[in-house]
């Protein structure tokens, strides 16, 4: 009997263990659009049909699907294979999975939006290493080998767009806190940094009185938005700075019934934000063009294959245009956040 | 025997109910185990501090809301409870709360199912894939960690695919009863909160009162042994994994009820290990045999009293993380030096 129920603890121990890992492997619809046809010797097909491959911080979120379907469509349209596939819940380590099975099946050009930069660095180190071109976009990696980050907006784009919807609607002071995700998301965290600096700059009554993370996970975004508005009985704002957690703010304004009290912007998704913003449990969502940030993404990919320079300012395709390249940080910056408001959410269908 | 002929008046009826509080403890536990005890310390001594250390946690706009969040923690935990008095466990619960919430969520957006049919359906479902588990596991004689663990990723891939890669988008209110908003209560007290609670009582009294119910810790002690003496194993092993899909399916529901109007792929996540922890510092032996649904309860208490309290008081947010994780060890090291007290006794 004492055998069998050690027998039974270590395999308790190994199957949670097995559960952690695995929990990245989930299969979606949407794993690849095709076979790796072009796979091999990087740069043979002058022009030809490279592979590039995307792997977000997850999938299956509204958000990494747009930027799949914008890359699709750039594939299609500059003629490319678009390989997409990321781990079903943030986790790095099987994120780093699907990376290693990128770099064995070597793909011409790999880009990345890692969950965690520093663990991500020698993998891509990795896989440049084995003769392919590596990028990050979304989330950079400033400390790895990338030659592009393709960025959605500058940091300071994002932060002041956020601080400033958020204290218009607060009358320009007051109290205001961040829930935030993982938090060692670098784009997230580099965010707020420009949102506690751009309002101590020019908003001097209003001041951020606390910085929490939830994770990826919405029930508790907005079980800590509650708690947040119990701690700070003058609380008039709050930020949801990720996808998950800016529904999740909103929806705990609502269910306290302090719409109109307290009042929300954060980084969520047209479709996620329309009933709020409708209601007025948020004031704002702020964020870009998801699917243009995905063609431009497979566009880079294909540059960097074909072993083409970035200009100082690109023309993408009829839709995105002026895209600057800033050579010493090396990054691609789509252009200027796009502010949703109830008024325009409903023109974009993710 | 006829007490009052051999003892004087006023030591009799003491006497007497000793006398029946020992026949009756042969048979059954003190109603309250030691580790319920310290966890209702533990709990009260927190709410203590933090209505002195907090603003408002003492509030109905605070502590509602807490008792909504860990209803359906609870509510997996007592089936778990359950399941793992009969030395088994499921880690499937949180791909199960999946599969429910997308498929009632996408109902509701689609074809408009109202809020009985929603919770019919969901459990049902839940059902389902409870059964699922419990014919492998009563009949498969193989270990239910094993495939619970298989059943998970199963029953993930059936989710996903009907999320077919995309969010359930502008889910309506009908779910809102169980929610943590002003629909979601009666005079101040929320109905996902006060449902689990007549749920918890239920499973109290059968797992204490009822022959089949003392069959499961039976099993849990000695399966063999519980077979030679009549009890139906299979059966009955069968019954508490159905159990817990139909109370999953339950909480899938209040999952629903306390999200936004977006269902998102990674719903559920995690609750396994939730339901499980909730049970462990409940006082319920990992190793089956022994353990109460009031432990489980107080224990999923206990874990969302740290989430919410944490954030109170302006904590860092994974200092949570570190309580819970010296809960479950203080909590398994209680249970390991009961077992050691009891062999040496």
């Amino acid at each position: 009997m004492r055998k069998t129920r050690t027998k039974i603890a270590a395999g308790l121990g190994l199957a949670l263990a097995l559960t952690v890992t695995a929990c990245g492997e989930g299969s979606g619809g949407s794993a690849s659009s095709g076979d790796s046809g072009g796979s091999g010797a990087s740069g043979s097909g002058g022009g030809g049909d490279y592979t590039v491959a995307f792997v977000p911080k997850l999938q299956g979120i509204p958000y990494f699907e747009a930027m799949n379907s914008g890359g699709k469509a750039a594939c299609e349209e500059i003629g490319c294979t678009w390989l997409y596939q990321g781990p079903v819940e943030a986790d790095p380590a099987a994120q780093a999975d699907i990376v290693r099975s990128y770099i064995q099946q070597g793909v011409d050009s790999l880009i990345v939006a890692p969950n965690d930069p520093d663990s991500m660095a020698p993998l891509l180190k990795q896989a440049a290493d084995a003769g392919i071109k590596v990028a990050t976009a979304d989330t950079d990696a400033p400390n790895s080998v990338r030659e592009v980050f393709v960025s959605q907006a500058s940091t300071e784009g994002i932060g002041q767009a956020l601080t400033d919807a958020l204290l218009t609607a607060m009358g320009g002071k007051g109290k205001y806190a961040i829930v935030s995700c993982g938090q060692t998301a670098q784009n997230l965290n580099s965010w707020i940094d420009v949102q506690k600096a751009y309002t101590a700059q020019k908003y001097p009554d209003a001041e951020i009185v606390d910085i929490v993370y939830a994770g990826e996970d919405q029930a508790a975004a907005t079980q800590m938005a509650t708690d947040l508005m119990n701690a700070h009985p003058d609380l008039t704002g709050l930020v949801g700075e990720c996808t998950s957690s800016a529904p999740g703010v909103a929806q705990a304004i609502r269910d306290a019934g302090k719409i109109a009290k307290v009042f929300s912007v954060g980084l969520g998704t047209p479709q996620s934000m329309a009933p709020y913003l409708s209601d007025g449990s948020s004031s704002a969502s702020i964020l870009w063009d998801v699917e243009n940030l995905g063609y431009l993404t497979a566009w880079t990919g294909v540059q960097l294959a074909d072993g083409k320079e970035l200009q100082a300012t690109n023309d993408v395709s009829d839709k995105i245009t002026g895209v600057t390249f800033d050579p010493s940080s090396k990054v691609l910056l789509l252009g200027p956040p796009l502010t949703i408001t109830k008024d325009n959410a409903g023109d974009y269908d993710y | 025997m006829s007490s009052s002929t051999l003892t004087p008046a006023g030591g009799a009826p003491a006497g007497e109910g000793e006398h029946t509080a020992q026949a009756r403890g042969r048979v059954l536990p003190f109603p309250i185990t030691g580790q319920e005890i310290v966890l209702i310390v533990v709990i009260v001594a927190l709410w203590i501090a933090l209505w002195l250390g907090t603003p408002a946690f003492l509030t109905g706009g605070s502590i509602v809301p807490l008792l909504v969040a860990m209803a359906p923690v609870a509510l997996i935990g007592i089936g778990m409870t359950v399941i793992i008095i009969t030395g088994g466990i499921d880690v499937s619960v949180a791909s199960m709360v999946m599969v429910c919430a997308v498929v009632v969520a996408k109902a509701m957006v689609d074809s408009g199912i109202s809020l009985p049919v929603a919770v019919l359906l969901s459990m049902v479902l839940g059902g389902v894939l409870g059964l699922v588990n419990g014919v492998l596991i009563a009949y498969g004689r193989v270990h239910a960690i094993i495939i619970t663990f298989g059943t998970a990723n199963l029953f993930k891939f059936v989710g996903l695919r009907v999320f077919g890669g995309s969010t359930v988008n502008g889910i309506p209110d009908t779910l809102d009863v169980f929610g943590r908003g002003a629909a979601g209560r009666t005079l101040g007290i929320p109905h996902s909160f006060l449902l689990m609670l007549v749920i918890a009582a239920l499973a109290w009294y059968y797992l204490r009162h009822t022959p089949s119910g003392r069959h499961l810790y039976a099993i849990g002690g000695d399966a063999d042994a519980a077979r030679l003496a009549g009890v139906k194993v299979q059966r009955r092993v069968l019954s508490a994994y159905v159990l817990t899909g139909l109370l999953t399916g339950l909480a899938a529901c209040f999952v629903i009820a306390q999200g936004t109007s977006t269902l998102a792929p990674n719903v559920g996540a995690g609750m396994e290990l939730s339901a499980i922890a909730a049970v462990v510092i409940g006082g319920t032996s990992i190793m089956g045999g022994r353990g109460s649904v009031l432990g489980t309860v107080l224990g999923a208490l206990l874990v969302q009293t740290v989430a919410s309290g944490v954030t109170q008081l302006g904590w860092r947010s994974q200092l949570a993380s570190l309580f819970i994780g010296i809960f479950i060890l203080i909590a398994v090291g209680a249970d390991l030096l009961r077992q050691r007290a009891r062999r040496t006794a």
